[in-house]
């Protein structure tokens, strides 16, 4: 970088700094530099000054409020906690009476059990966060998007960047991303930049689970031996389902993390379900028309299978830290064109 | 403004574009912009880039890699000259020597080929994803004729002397004035008076282009850019003063000067516009904010009021197959403040309000025709880069690059060959004052020479720029189906 060589005079004043200028103070005059404290920029997403518009907030879901049931079980909670302590204490007590190896065996086993206990527990929490994260940036990306605004946008993507740095998968989108990190783009379409280039090739993945967990469902609802079985088994494949979309895109989420979602989701259908009648229609011309003619239990399955797409496209909705802007959202349709091609993508290995 | 003849004229010419359309699918893309504005760098800046695969992460098919080879055809219409895109591109990339390309002279025009991956059956079968750019380059000035098509000579020479009665024109206008003041529009036709009249109207208009008044509703634009009709009598009219003495009778001076003006009309204008600008697809309107911003409120006014007039020529609204068949509409315009990169990227949301403020009329009116509009601050050519400046305690927001040889700022005037920071003021947060002329005197933008290319001009590097992929990708972005 070739410094300024020339202009020594370039540094003067103008008069218009010495006295207050009428009025229009915020005009600053213009002026050359030949500057020796220059700080040369790398651009980064320009600052808005656009009119303020209002954030956008997430769909709203049911929250329920239930300060009291909280405190309830709060005092169950520590109440029992105080009482298998008391109980626990006592027993090793006892133990260490009876002979002193006993005892000591005894601590060792209840060390280890407590430490296991906390391990699940942090990771829990980890997992909490982690949707969590997926969750505000899904706001603050939406928000960024309606109204073009900086600072959003440079959230997201570090926020993007933290979520996605050391995974195999996402390492030519990262490095793509840094690639234009130096040029002048506008905030908004730093975000659908980023979904292009980061977020949709992890869609394909996404979709490839929700089909095979909806082919699943529809098999082994046809084939259970029991009513009561099938609901077990559709339980377990769309938990399973849930778990590993939010774990494709960055969420880790634990058992309590997995029936949060699990919430969520019921939420989100219950939100949207209004818009899908189209697909409602399909449904029940699948379910009890064309397969229920061929066999119940196969028309049965074809439902459960198209339900799990939905539950499975509602949380690719959840969990998919970007909004749909730049590339199309997949249609419940497409969806079920893959469940179609059951025999040729079931028999590959996972 | 358009006749019936000219209207079926349309028609055919958009029925076989939409024949031709089905095995060759082209989009006509119009760039508009006023002298100086910026149509040939841009031009030649998007050819360079769509042909070497440059860097443009926000044009989708070629960020994504669905393009799958550029090239330029061999010139369609052989009446036209060919773009000259290589002369220009030597021109910008010539190591010391390299400079902006010349003002555009005449009319050119260019074919570009994208060969892409279609993803519609129709489009694999039909033409397999083939699609071909039609470019026009020409002279700004001649935009200006574009209103003229609907007014009369009476009309015209009413209004271009009220315009110059008043403002900042009146000081120019007054030797050509003086000079009016002593014709007689009864007078028998002379054909020597007529020229001398069209000599001082010439050198009138010339003055007020001039970079400290910039002004530039400024026709008709032949006399500013003659082209291939220098000494033409097709250029040897001016107003007259028709409120003094209303007409002249058969073989008058009045009567020659609206036979000629009616000539210009139809013998230059109308083929101009009915063969270049009759059947778009996707407009680019590049406006030189900024040189108006410099030069003061007048001009900023004048630009406006001279852009609203040509836009108002343009058939705009949204694509039905009916339209597609029988009269071609624009049904999406990117207005560009270009040449951005004369100010640091913290501003450019204002110098879009500013644009947006200056041509609310012309966008109102498309966007209520149903066309998709956007407003960026765009540069093709991107010359400087930028730096923050820390100074008695404030940061000021710099740019910096090598500033033309002459221009200067304060008392600085600089030499063309060294390198720069220069802050050029601060743009308003509003752009009404701007556009009241609040600010004139605490802005000044200068001109840069074009970036020094790196010797590794390889493919996958084109030059910097500013956002013009995004105006591409607004505007042939959606058309690799």
């Amino acid at each position: 970088m070739t410094k300024v060589p020339r202009q020594p005079r370039a540094f003067r004043l103008n008069p218009e700094d010495e006295k207050p200028p009428a009025q229009k103070s915020k005009a600053r005059k213009p002026r050359s530099l030949a500057a020796p404290r220059i700080e040369w920029q790398e651009e980064t997403a320009s600052e808005t000054q656009g009119p303020a518009r209002p954030p956008v907030r997430p769909a709203p879901l049911a929250r329920p409020r239930r300060r009291w049931g909280i405190l309830l079980a709060a005092g169950l909670a520590g109440f029992l906690a105080l009482a298998a302590g008391h109980w626990a204490y006592g027993l090793i007590e006892t133990f260490f009476a009876r002979a002193p190896w006993l005892g000591w065996t005894a601590t060792g086993l209840l060390a280890v059990a407590g430490f296991a206990a906390l391990s699940i527990t942090l990771r829990e929490v980890v997992g909490l966060a982690r949707l969590r994260t997926l969750e505000r940036l899904q706001t603050d990306a939406a928000h960024a998007l309606a109204s073009d605004d900086a600072a959003a946008s440079g959230r997201v993507l570090e926020g993007l960047k933290s979520l996605y740095a050391g995974r195999p998968d996402t390492a030519w989108g990262l490095s793509r991303l840094n690639e234009h990190a130096g040029d002048i783009i506008d905030p908004a379409d730093r975000v659908r930049l980023a979904e292009r280039d980061l977020v949709a090739p992890l869609d394909e993945e996404a979709r490839r689970i929700i089909a095979r967990s909806a082919r699943r469902v529809t098999l082994l609802t046809a084939v259970a031996p029991h009513a009561a079985l099938d609901i077990v088994f559709v339980a377990a494949l769309n938990l399973r389902m849930l778990r590993q979309l939010a774990e494709l895109y960055g969420g880790r989420p634990g058992t309590i993390g997995t029936v949060r979602l699990a919430r969520m989701v019921i939420g989100h259908l219950a939100v949207t379900g209004g818009l899908a009648l189209s697909d409602t229609l399909v449904q029940q011309l699948i379910g009890k028309g064309l397969a229920g003619r061929l066999s119940a239990r196969f028309g049965e399955g074809a439902v459960n299978g198209i339900l799990t797409a939905r539950i499975g496209r509602a949380a690719l909705d959840l969990t998919r830290p970007l909004p749909f802007a730049a590339t199309p959202p997949p249609a419940l349709v497409d969806l079920m064109r893959e469940v179609a091609t059951i025999a040729a993508a079931d028999q590959a290995p996972e | 403004m358009t006749g019936l003849f000219d209207e079926a004229r349309m028609a055919f010419g958009s029925l076989s574009d939409a024949a031709t359309g089905l095995t060759h699918p082209t989009i006509r893309l119009g760039v508009t912009g006023l002298s100086r504005a910026g149509k040939t760098v841009f031009i030649t800046a998007l050819i360079h880039d769509l042909l070497h695969g440059a860097r443009l992460p926000l044009f989708t098919p070629m960020a994504t890699g669905r393009i799958a080879r550029a090239y330029l055809e061999p010139q369609p219409d052989d009446r036209l000259p060919r773009f000259a895109y290589e002369e220009h591109l030597a021109a910008l990339t010539a190591g010391d020597e390299r400079h902006w390309p010349q003002s555009t002279r005449r009319l050119s025009q260019l074919r570009l080929t994208l060969e892409y991956e279609p993803t519609r059956f129709f489009a694999r079968h039909t033409h397999g994803g083939r699609l071909s750019i039609d470019i026009v380059d020409y002279p700004g000035e001649w935009l200006l004729d574009l209103p003229l098509l609907a007014l009369s000579y009476e009309a015209w020479s009413t209004a271009t002397l009220a315009a110059n009665r008043k403002g900042p024109r009146k000081q120019f206008a007054a030797e050509w004035h003086a000079h009016l003041g002593t014709l007689d529009v009864a007078a028998p036709a002379d054909e020597a008076v007529a020229a001398e009249a069209a000599r001082m109207f010439t050198a009138y208009l010339a003055r007020c282009r001039a970079d400290d008044v910039s002004l530039s509703s400024l026709p008709p634009g032949r006399f500013l850019m003659p082209g291939d009709l220098d000494g033409s009598p097709l250029l040897t009219f001016a107003p007259l003063d028709l409120e003094a003495k209303p007409s002249g009778g058969r073989g008058s001076l009045h009567a020659l000067m609206r036979r000629r003006y009616d000539s210009y009309v139809a013998h230059v204008v109308r083929p101009f516009f009915f063969d270049h600008f009759a059947r778009l697809d996707r407009q680019i309107v590049l406006v030189d904010v900024l040189t108006a911003l410099n030069a003061g409120s007048e001009a900023l006014t004048d630009l406006s009021a001279a852009l609203t007039g040509v836009l108002e020529c343009f058939r705009v609204g949204t694509r039905s197959w009916a339209s597609q068949l029988f009269g071609r509409r624009i049904d999406a315009i990117v207005f560009a403040a270009s040449k951005a990169d004369l100010l640091h990227h913290s501003s450019h949301d204002r110098l879009e309000a500013i644009l947006e403020a200056l041509l609310a009329d012309a966008a109102e009116r498309a966007q209520f025709s149903g066309a998709r509009i956007d407003a960026v601050a765009m540069s093709a050519i991107r010359a400087t880069r930028e730096a923050v400046i820390r100074q008695k305690g404030e940061d000021l927001a710099c740019i910096a690059g090598v500033p033309e040889k002459g221009e200067r700022i304060g008392k600085e005037v600089f030499d063309g060959m060294s390198e720069a920071a220069i802050f050029p003021g601060d743009l308003p947060e509003d752009p009404g004052p701007a556009l009241a002329g609040e600010f004139e005197g605490h802005l000044k933008f200068v001109r840069f020479r074009p970036p020094p290319m790196k010797d590794d001009l390889s493919p996958h590097r084109g030059f910097p720029h500013i956002r013009l992929d995004r105006a591409l990708e607004f505007l042939i972005g959606d058309a690799f189906r």
